[in-house]
């Protein structure tokens, strides 16, 4: 028999009702698929030069003429002064703060889709900067600790958001300057 | 007269992971005949106002929600306002009634929340719904999501404090072990500090059962004055008058990296608290408070927030759990419902269910293997996302 309902899953009718059921009548349940599809035209707003810059390499932050704070990621009004911040440049080095070890994706995107877990999400104090810059450590988990060196680095592959035009990375001893 | 809010009446439906047979409205409405049986009301002719709870449009498949539950429960043409917290939601809504009651706008007001947070989406979805509540752009789209940033406070405590994972495996277990204690819990399980600690990692240092539920549920309080509660509710009288008499809210940044140095605790919950306790006049919460239910999302939110909402010291907060001063047995039992742990969460009915437990307390109305002894004050303690807003109401008994 054909089913005429295309997206129904399933029906329950329960046998009987429990004495003095109110809801006797309504034990029946019906249960169908549905299915919500939703695309934008996403603005990146005036957040958009960090995401251009990071296509060619550059790492920026937000700096507050006012009370000097520096903003990673970057902020185009000072929530302190409520004045217009200036852009600045920073080195993309930086210290692991804290950070966690995650075994599911929540899928946010293709970007995160792709993520294989476990991976490390790590809440990074640039150098130069007031605030923590969270991103994918790209490190083995036992690796990733509160106070490791890292730094940006960029990805050469194409990216569907433009965040992931860069992560970060462990610095090695070899790339660490002598004192 | 005064103008304290008092509880006129509560309602719920049992908490699940999948109410298959209810939709939303039908959830909603059987909270509300359960409140109209609680109150010995007829119907709701008397009730001048309405406030609905609710936190997801995308759960819910439904936008403009408050209006159709109030059509649903026979509230047309009365005054309706939908109030929207995230995980604060209910808490925050009855924070609006209570403004609604003392500044004289009403007389009384039904505060009703609901949510489908349960198996009715995949777990693909939920995740995705659930991570569209933190920052997307910054946070969602580099693979953040809840877990992840309570596991990084959790750490970052561990790394300051010692907190060990022990401690909030404590948690784990004894707020299951108290959901044994209530029949509308979603989830009693009888475990021990050694099963958390076996349990599958999610986000390390958080393990499965240091994670709370999602569910499918609804609840409503009835607020009014004491003198509309007397003319209008026959129940009133029955039973002890406990009255809504503080209620305090804060906020934080959203992100947990803009709130650098402090990554260890939640600054939204002590601006709440410090606002409620002025307006009770508490000055020592640890001794004036007899029962609280505090936001248990992750078992160590618990721990932080016994250390912001003041009951004990900075740091103390794994081992003073670890003792059992919060047990059902110790000086300040909290989340004797079972918390979002054990009980359940469905988002929008969370912070109102909070309050129910602590009324029914209050009462000394709840089943006597988690009644608390005497208790005359009582604490709810609800977040938003890691605490970007936090809300804490008190509620008290008078007689």
């Amino acid at each position: 028999m054909t089913e005429k309902v295309r997206s129904k899953i399933d029906i329950r009718v329960p046998e009987s009702a429990p004495a003095g059921d109110a809801w006797a009548q309504f034990r029946g349940v019906e249960r169908i698929a549905m299915e919500l599809t939703q695309s934008y035209k996403y603005s990146l707003g005036k957040y958009s030069r960090f995401f251009m810059e990071l296509e060619n390499g550059r790492f920026l932050a937000t700096r507050c003429h006012g009370c000097g704070k520096v903003y990673a990621p970057p902020r185009p009004l000072c929530p302190n002064c409520l004045a217009v911040t200036d852009w600045v440049e920073l080195s993309g080095e930086g210290v692991v703060k804290t950070y966690s070890v995650l075994r599911f994706s929540p899928g946010s995107n293709d970007d995160v889709r792709a993520l294989e877990t476990p991976y490390v999400l790590a809440y990074v104090l640039l150098d130069g900067a007031d605030t923590l810059f969270p991103h994918l450590l790209k490190a083995a988990p036992d690796q990733a600790h509160s106070g490791l060196r890292v730094r940006v680095a960029y990805s050469d592959e194409p990216v569907h958001h433009p965040i992931h035009l860069m992560y970060f990375v462990p610095v090695a001893d070899s790339e660490r300057q002598q004192p | 007269m005064s103008k304290v809010p008092v509880i006129a009446a509560v309602g719920v439906t049992p908490i699940a992971s999948e109410h298959r047979g209810s939709n939303l409205r039908d959830l909603m409405a059987e909270a509300v005949l359960d409140c109209l049986a609680d109150a010995g009301m007829d119907d709701l002719s008397a009730v001048e106002q309405g406030l609905t709870s609710y936190e997801s449009d995308h759960f819910n498949l439904q936008m403009t929600l408050g209006a159709i539950l109030h059509d649903t429960i026979g509230m047309i043409p009365k005054p309706n306002l939908r109030v929207e917290g995230g995980g604060a939601t209910g808490a925050l809504a009855l924070r609006a009634a209570w403004a609604h009651i003392q500044s004289g706008l009403c007389d009384s007001i039904l505060v009703y929340g609901c949510e489908k947070n349960g198996r009715g989406v995949s777990s693909r979805t939920a995740n995705q719904l659930f991570a569209l509540s933190a920052d997307v752009d910054w946070e969602m789209m580099v693979g953040g999501n809840y877990t992840g940033f309570y596991a990084a406070m959790i750490r970052a405590h561990m790394e300051a404090y010692g907190t060990r994972e022990e401690q909030f495996a404590h948690v784990a277990a004894r707020n299951r072990r108290n959901a044994g204690f209530n029949p509308i819990a979603q989830k009693p399980m009888d475990i021990s500090i050694d099963d958390v600690m076996n349990s599958r990692p999610v986000a390390e240092p958080y393990k499965l059962f240091d994670c709370s539920l999602l569910s499918d549920g609804a609840a409503c309080v009835l607020l009014s004055t004491e003198e509309w509660a007397r003319e209008h509710c026959p129940a009133f009288d029955k039973r002890a008058p406990v009255y809504f008499t503080a209620t305090g809210c804060g906020s934080d940044t959203m992100r947990l990296g803009d709130r650098y140095p402090e990554l260890t605790n939640f600054r939204a919950k002590r601006t709440a608290a410090a606002q409620a306790y002025a307006m009770a006049n508490i000055s020592d919460p640890m001794r004036e408070i007899d029962v609280a239910e505090l936001y248990d999302s992750y078992s160590g939110v618990e721990i932080q927030a016994v250390e912001d909402l003041g009951f004990v010291e900075r740091g103390q907060g794994g081992p003073s759990v670890a003792d059992g001063i919060f047990d059902l047995d110790g000086a300040l039992p909290v989340n004797t419902s079972g918390g979002l742990l054990g009980r359940g969460a469905p988002v929008g009915a969370t912070g109102i269910l909070q309050a129910i437990e602590v009324v029914q307390q209050l009462w000394g109305a709840v089943d006597p293997r988690r009644q608390v002894a005497k208790a005359r004050r009582a604490l709810t303690d609800t977040h938003a996302g890691i605490a970007s807003i936090s809300v804490v109401n008190i509620f008290e008994r008078r007689d």
